[in-house]
């Protein structure tokens, strides 16, 4: 008995992949130079975002309406709000609760999709009924899904994350359960089941490790529309309320003003803008990355 | 070779001319920013629905551009008896519906009452009066009778809620009335609704009984179209590029741009009464103490607010109605408390709300903060933020949840907020306060709950009083008691102002419940 359990790791693939594929993989993303330079980004926002409260000039909620709309460099390196708050401040708050947004709608969609679509592919009974649910969801559009949770609990950041971890849902779960069938069609899932492995460890110890790299590559891509579709859910008034700084919210404030402050809605669109795109350029530099054939 | 030259000249002048007839005057395109939910008058308090309705029907009297004075319409005069309690109408003999038919004292009747009649269930029946009777003395005498004198019945009388209608044409239709057609005596008639895009309206052919406010009484343009810009910016393109002619909704960072635009004549009613507040709900917990809300009513700088939010096109207010509203009174507004963060602290220190570890204060186990419910629209977030803002100095916290104008009045109609924030169109001191603050008026549109028998009797004091006099005591007695109470917070007084384009001629703003056109006489295209 003991010898069946000690011959279980040797035997098992992911362990090739968790020892010999991750420094490979930075370096093979490192050596794509837009790859690069979407990583750079990426943890350029993230690292702005943590800081926002120590590195923000000014306090992101204190205005002051004697000041407001100021052009860039007229106050402050980016000017004023049309409270007269500082828009550096505020794009760096802004930044954490656009990015918190995104962080927890991923979480939450894609670990209940991903749970959805290991169990559709892992007990062909339940697979009919699952899927089945997962095309219902998906026939909901986000926003208008949106619309409908805030005429029920209300606008604010809890019902675009629900909102946009729904539609997260059936996305995972169709890349997840087409990634399963092909692991579990694998000769040493065969294997671990005869060797009497339960449901549970052969599901985390070698399905979810095998079916990584199309996870990480739909984490990363989805993270971008998530960012996108939340900030518009704030743009047309549904996601963060006043005074709560959150990009797609200050683009919204700040249209009212297009012909005469345009920096108020430019800047964070064009924050936004950077975010999706270096977070769509990650994606598929790590498709790249993770593909073996485009890797050699 | 005679007869040839002239067919070919004939034949040139066709063509030169078949241009010229088929190319009709362009309508006269109205923008605005909000569509109404129907066009029936007594079924709609929109003043989106008010401003069609104001040209599509007729009222019995109507109100000059100084919003105090009442003139003939469809009544040429009327008499009130001595007790005040029956109003006599005389009806001009020339009027027609859209459709041809002659009006008459009956049409005036069915319009009054259906207005009241519990079956239509009117939001605005109450505008009414107390009415006793309403009948047809002959063809051209209405005799409108109330059970207690009603001081403030011309006025509503000049609203479009009292608009006349034709019969036929609201037992024809049913619920659909104002939605898919309407016949009535105004100077233009329904034409076609397209719901969030455009109104049609065309011009009223017999129509020549226009008020003596305007200089001609006959409607000069053939076709009117109302169009729905929600956006600012494309409002304001709109304009500048002569896309449209004519907007009394110009964002207000843009007003002064317009002046500069060269062929926009941009026109501000002075006379204009559209005010924003703050409500309270005294019954909820933190804004049922007095000392909250009139703390809050000093921390709020309302000069900041008209000046940032308005871009200076709208007037501070300094109490709680309009000094330009009839039955206005100076001494109450001597007593609205003055800006003052730091008295707005000390008072909070002095009645036990100490500030609290995250500097919102606290009083018995109970932080200070409430909640405030308001319209998502081009002002809302703006004002209710530096509202915020102002109240967190002093240690009281306004959480905000504004709401889509298509679930708003739904969700101002619940008792989930603490407070609100709306704005409202008035014209008598009488209208605002009973309105807004007789207990019969809760839960909406008392949204406050104030519940105060003082306060009723004083009310019912000003609208049944047969002498001017009494009814601006009593009128300034209620004014005094609520701003001492501090139920609303007051803040500013919209501003109208009416940009037309250089095609158009005779432009006047008016303003009556928002309506910048009224009837819409006057106007006319150059092109």
């Amino acid at each position: 008995m003991s010898e069946t359990i000690a011959l279980t790791p040797e035997a098992a693939p992911h362990a090739d992949f968790a020892v010999a594929r991750r420094p490979s993989l930075l370096r093979a993303l490192l050596r794509d130079p837009l790859g690069a330079a979407a990583l750079a980004v990426v943890l350029l926002v993230v690292l702005a975002a943590l800081l926002a409260p120590w590195i923000a000039p000014g306090d992101p909620y204190g205005g002051d309406l004697a000041n407001t709309l100021k052009a860039p460099g007229e106050a402050g390196l980016l000017g004023t709000d049309g409270q007269g708050r500082d828009m550096i401040t505020r794009l760096l708050f802004g930044l954490r609760t656009t990015l918190g947004m995104g962080i927890s709608a991923v979480v939450i969609g894609c670990g209940l999709g991903g749970l959805a679509g290991f169990a559709a592919a892992y007990y062909p009974a339940a697979s009919g009924v699952v899927m089945r649910l997962m095309d219902v969801l998906l026939s909901f559009p986000a926003i208008l899904f949106g619309l409908a949770l805030t005429a029920i609990v209300g606008p604010g950041l809890r019902a675009v994350v629900i909102a946009l971890s729904v539609a997260t849902v059936p996305l995972m779960a169709r890349v997840v359960r087409g990634a399963a069938l092909v692991v579990l069609r694998q000769d040493y899932i065969e294997g671990a089941r005869a060797l009497g492995m339960s449901d549970a460890r052969i599901l985390t110890r070698y399905v979810l490790l095998n079916c990584l790299s199309p996870i990480f590559v739909f984490v990363t891509l989805r993270f971008g529309q998530v960012i996108l579709l939340g900030a518009t859910l704030s743009f047309i008034g549904l996601g963060a309320q006043p005074p709560t700084p959150e990009l797609g919210a200050m683009a919204a404030d700040g249209r009212n003003f297009l012909f005469f402050a345009p920096h108020v809605a430019v800047l964070p669109s064009l924050v936004i803008f950077v975010i999706v795109l270096a977070f769509n350029v990650l994606g598929d530099s790590l498709r790249d990355a993770l593909d073996p054939r485009l890797r050699r | 070779m005679k007869l040839a030259t002239t067919a070919l000249a004939a034949g040139i002048s066709a063509l030169c001319l078949a241009p010229a007839a088929a190319q009709t005057r362009a309508p006269l395109s109205i923008l605005r920013v909000i569509d109404a939910d129907r066009y029936d008058p007594v079924r709609s308090t929109a003043t989106s629905a008010a401003e069609v309705i104001f040209m599509l029907a007729d009222t019995l009297v109507s109100l000059d551009f100084d919003m105090k004075t009442i003139k003939p319409l469809l009544a040429t005069s009327w008499t009130v008896s001595p007790d005040g309690r029956t109003y006599t109408f005389d009806l001009r003999r020339d009027v027609k519906f859209c459709d041809g038919r002659p009006m008459t004292a009956e049409d005036v009747v069915y319009s009054f009452k259906r207005w009241i009649d519990p079956a239509t269930r009117s939001p605005v029946a109450a505008r009414a009066g107390f009415v006793k009777d309403i009948r047809a003395a002959d063809d051209h005498t209405v005799v409108y009778e109330l059970k207690e004198p009603s001081s403030d019945l011309l006025y509503q009388l000049t609203l479009s809620f009292a608009s006349v209608v034709d019969k036929a044409a609201v037992e024809a239709l049913g619920q659909n009335f104002g939605v898919q057609g309407f016949n009535a005596t105004g100077p233009y008639c329904w034409a076609s609704w397209t719901p969030r895009q455009e109104l049609v309206m065309k011009r009223n052919p017999h129509y020549t009984w226009g008020p003596p406010i305007y200089r001609n009484p006959a409607p000069q343009i053939d076709q009117i179209v109302w169009k729905i810009v929600p956006e600012a910016n494309t409002m304001m393109a709109a304009m500048q590029t002569r896309q449209a002619d004519v907007t009394y909704y110009p964002p207000h960072i843009a007003i002064d741009t317009m002046k500069r635009v060269p062929g926009l004549n941009v026109q501000q009613q002075k006379n204009y009464i559209y005010d924003v507040f703050v409500g309270f709900k005294v019954n909820k917990p933190v804004v049922e103490d007095g000392t909250i809300r009139r703390a809050a009513n000093m921390a709020v700088n309302k000069d900041a607010i008209a000046k940032a939010v308005y871009f200076g096109n709208g007037t501070p207010m300094h109490a709680l109605l309009s000094p330009t509203v009839i039955d206005y009174d100076a001494k109450a507004a001597s007593l609205m408390p003055a800006f003052d963060p730091a008295g707005a602290a000390r008072l909070l220190d002095a009645e036990g709300w100490k500030p609290g570890p995250d500097g919102v204060r606290v009083k018995d186990g109970r932080r200070a903060s409430f909640t405030l419910y308001g319209i998502r629209n081009d002002t809302g977030p703006r004002i209710t933020e530096a509202m915020q803002a102002d109240l967190r100095k002093v240690g009281i916290d306004m959480q905000i949840q504004l709401w889509d104008a298509t679930v708003a009045w739904g969700k101002l109609a619940t008792q989930e907020f603490d407070a609100f924030i709306l704005s409202y169109p008035y014209v008598t001191a009488t209208e605002a306060l009973n309105l807004y603050f007789k207990s019969t008026q809760a839960p909406t549109p008392n949204r406050m709950n104030w519940k105060d028998a003082k306060t009723d009797a004083l009310l019912d004091a000003a609208s049944t009083a047969n002498d001017p006099a009494a009814r601006t005591e009593a009128n300034a007695e209620a004014q005094r008691l609520l701003t001492q109470a501090n139920v609303w917070i007051p803040l500013v007084t919209q501003q109208m102002w009416l940009v037309s384009g250089d095609r158009v001629e005779g432009a006047r703003p008016h303003g009556l419940y928002g309506a910048g056109l009224y009837k819409g006489l006057d106007l006319s295209l150059k092109r």
